[in-house]
């Protein structure tokens, strides 16, 4: 293997396929940092041009492309709470009220070093143990899935604020998310006679209303004309901080690597994930919501992990892991190469420039994302009047873009409005995108495990992935219960011995 | 800068579509200046992959510029309602497989054969049931554990309203059996679970279990075909078991069904022409889907589909 690594990295220090790889880290970093423009529309519109080139470049420039996409989802999360990538909707929780504290730099610099630390951590357990962990990921199927998604969704318990609200948003999420063909019987839900609602409500309009139009509403309503943070520096080695948070981005790390590999559950479901379990094993939990930098820490390991871990079961078995490496697949396919069991062993020259293609793009997200962000952030000197609506352009613009549908517009403006109103009442609008995204996971594959052992319950506690997942989902959401009624009772007695 | 910009990019263009311009003008009376092909599925699957194969070909060509929007929302749907409100020109083509026809059996798909008429078909590839060899090593195993267990055996495929569910229906419905289908929302999904041992078997098409038939890891029992394919001389047939279903997804070109007959031809001898091509013959090959001949001209291919819809709306109401 070491042979093939070394292999490897004379391909990739070649001047060409640096050359590849610098610009497709400048590339990603763009497309991440637009809202709407996602890692999967990049991969797409650069195909056609990778068809001239030979593999070995061609795959690094994909890859290397959606790598740092995922990254840079992170920036406008931060400072407009615009997040420009799904997966990056967990890091908007803690990274906006950051910057409105004026630590841009700070909750920059802990992004981006979560990213590149368990983005390698991915890696190398992508080059180490690809074959191995692909078995391990087909022994989860759908009874795990779900519990998997029902683990997401206790997430809203530990988000802090009324529990009660938080339980409404997942509802409210989870009727979003039933709107279109059903998965299963191909009966058309609550479409209302439009076409435009059969394919279901896009995910991305929803968190851009929720999240970018919501807030732009609000600063027009304060009337507030500029950021926070006027000006910052983006300190990434910063010590104390890197004590604070070095758990938090090996647990997430791990976490979201495990979560990547399995196939069809994406990065922002690994975020998700992160995010709640680091919520529970923290000491205070009330400062989560409210700038904790663990709270970045969390979801930027776990997706930019995640992003690739799902990159095992494309290359051990040809299954992707998420939107994104099912485009990667197509690629393949066009280059005439077919991802599966005997794709390791018959082009390992390919794999192993591609994987050390990786390792150097998580090393370049390092360097390359500070002068980025300097010369993205002289956008903030702008007084808000003029960048309010460039935000709103941006969001109309890619919003459009995903599925060429004026619907999607219309409904991310729709939920951009409701978000400011619903926000106004203290509630978590994060516990809506929870529903969206995990709502539909947890229901199509609710009804194939009972579909598998025909209509028994049991399947989900007779395996022990799924019944050990749904025994961890129980005692989370019991304990949130439970604890304040203890304390209470301890309060009072306590109080009287 | 703009204009340097401008000039590096348009001047070359410029260039090329002057000297191949005299060249292809006697090819062709229909050379809009420019098309819109709409892609009944998302970006990177096959549908898009052929669609963007055969758009530099296209604009060769009809000396045209086409430009590629997908609509994969709700089965492809939109781009189906797009094409039959388009202007009747010419100018708007629907690139579909046969969920076009799959989804209009189960009820989703309200642009019928009425608005829109085929153009050709390019593609056909062919229905395997594919099992797990771990589980079953050939049909006769199969069969005779699904007569067996026949309401416990599941078999995965990608959605509900698809080929895969079809030629599933169209597998119970002559072979007598009493078998379930789980839909999947990818193939990759479907494949896991045929891997990891969780379901009995897989409907797929060839051409996407290649590396898997290779590495052993699935067997195709079963082709969905009239007679046994030249590459796999070894996998038993529908039609040799008494079962008449053939068929596998396809994929072709639609058109507004207003469009001026000659226009229709012209488009039709243009993707005739690209059929024919080598360079089209290279990508079908590599992409694995000339296991069976793909070409049908506009009318064969509308009596095909007329053919098709009418047993898969049977299937569906049987069901």
């Amino acid at each position: 293997m070491f042979q093939d690594l070394l292999g490897g990295f004379g391909v990739v220090l070649q001047p060409i396929n640096l050359l590849i790889l610098t610009s497709a880290v400048l590339i990603g970093f763009v497309g991440g940092a637009l809202p709407g423009i996602s890692g999967v529309i990049l991969v797409v519109i650069l195909l056609p041009v990778t068809y001239s080139m030979e593999p070995t470049g061609a795959f690094m420039l994909l890859t290397a492309i959606y790598a740092s996409s995922v990254f840079s989802g992170l920036i406008t999360a931060i400072l407009y709470r615009a997040p420009g990538t799904p997966e990056a909707v967990m890091t908007a929780i803690d990274g906006y009220p950051m910057t409105q504290r004026g630590e841009a730099g700070k909750a920059l610099g802990i992004g981006i070093l979560s990213s590149a630390v368990g983005g390698m951590f991915g890696t190398i357990v992508l080059v180490v143990a690809t074959p191995f962990l692909a078995d391990m990921a087909l022994r989860f199927s759908s009874p795990e899935f779900f519990a998997l998604a029902v683990l997401g969704l206790t997430v809203v318990a530990s988000l802090g604020g009324n529990l009660l609200l938080g339980l409404i948003g997942v509802c409210i999420g989870l009727m979003v998310a039933s709107v279109g063909i059903d998965p299963l019987t191909g009966t058309i839900r609550f479409t209302f006679g439009s076409l435009h609602l059969m394919g279901g409500v896009n995910l991305i309009p929803v968190i851009i209303g929720l999240f970018a139009i919501s807030e732009v509403l609000k600063r027009c309503q304060e009337g507030d004309v500029h950021l926070a943070a006027k000006s910052f520096k983006i300190k990434i080695l910063d010590w104390p901080v890197i004590r604070q948070i070095r758990t938090t981005i090996i647990r997430s790390s791990i976490l979201g690597t495990a979560i990547g590999i399995l196939p069809g559950i994406g990065a922002s479901t690994a975020a998700m994930v992160s995010y709640s379990e680091t919520v529970r094993w923290s000491k205070d939990r009330s400062r989560f919501g409210k700038g904790a930098p663990e709270g970045i820490a969390a979801p930027e390991a776990a997706n930019n992990a995640a992003a690739m871990g799902a990159l095992v079961p494309l290359f051990a078995l040809g299954i992707p892991g998420s939107g994104t490496t099912a485009v990667i697949l197509g690629a393949f396919i066009v280059h005439g190469l077919t991802p599966g069991p005997t794709f390791m062993a018959g082009n390992s020259d390919l794999i192993y420039a591609v994987f050390v293609g990786l390792l150097l793009v998580n090393v370049m997200i390092l360097v390359f994302s500070k002068p980025f962000i300097a010369v993205l952030s002289k956008v903030l000197d702008v007084p808000y009047s003029v960048l309010g609506p460039i935000i709103v352009i941006c969001c109309v613009v890619g919003t459009y873009s995903v599925q060429n549908s004026m619907m999607d517009v219309w409904l991310m403006l729709g939920f951009g409005v409701a978000g400011f109103l619903l926000e106004k009442i203290g509630f978590p609008l994060v516990a809506i995108i929870l529903g969206v995204v995990l709502g539909p996971i947890a229901e199509s594959e609710l009804r194939r495990s009972l579909a598998l052992s025909q209509g028994d319950p049991s399947i989900f506690v007779t395996r022990p992935i799924s019944a050990i997942l749904l025994l961890i989902a129980v005692a989370l959401v019991a304990g949130t219960i439970v604890a304040p009624i203890l304390r209470r009772r301890r309060a009072r007695f306590g109080g009287g011995a | 800068m703009h204009n340097s910009i401008r000039k590096l990019v348009v001047g070359p263009v410029m260039a090329a579509m002057a000297l191949a311009a005299p060249a292809l003008a006697q090819d062709s009376d229909f050379q809009p200046e420019k098309m819109t092909a709409f892609v009944a599925a998302g970006a990177g699957g096959g549908t898009d992959n052929f669609t963007r194969t055969i758009q530099p070909m296209l604009e060769e060509r009809l000396n045209t510029k086409i430009t590629v929007i997908n609509l994969p929302s709700a089965s492809g749907v939109l781009a189906h309602q797009r094409t039959a409100n388009s202007k009747p020109d010419g100018t708007s083509l629907d690139f579909a497989s046969s969920t076009f026809i799959t989804s209009r059996a189960a009820g989703q798909n309200p642009v019928g054969l009425d608005k829109l008429t085929p153009v050709a078909r390019m593609q056909s590839d062919v229905m395997m049931l594919v099992v797990n060899p771990e589980k079953h090593e050939t049909l006769e195993d199969f069969m005779a554990y699904a007569r067996e267990n026949g309401d416990k055996v599941v078999i995965g495929g990608t959605h509900a309203a698809s080929v895969d569910r079809m030629a599933f229906l169209g597998l119970n419905e002559q072979s007598g059996l009493n078998l379930n289908y789980i839909p999947y929302d990818n193939e990759g999904s479907a494949a896991a679970s045929l891997l990891g041992g969780n379901v009995d078997g897989m409907m797929n098409e060839i051409s996407a279990i290649q590396g898997y038939m290779e590495s052993g890891e699935m067997k195709p029992i079963l082709a969905f075909a009239a007679e046994r394919l030249e590459a796999y001389p070894d996998i038993p047939t529908t039609v040799e078991n008494g079962w008449d279903l053939t068929f596998g997804n396809e994929r072709g070109v639609f058109i507004n069904a207003e469009t001026d007959p000659a226009i229709i031809s012209a488009i039709e001898a243009a993707f005739k022409d690209i059929f024919d091509s080598e360079e089209y013959q290279t990508y079908a090959k590599r992409s694995n889907l000339d296991v069976r001949p793909g070409w049908l001209g506009s009318d064969d291919y509308r009596a095909a589909l007329e053919k098709d819809l009418a047993f898969f709306e049977k299937l569906m109401e049987d069901m």
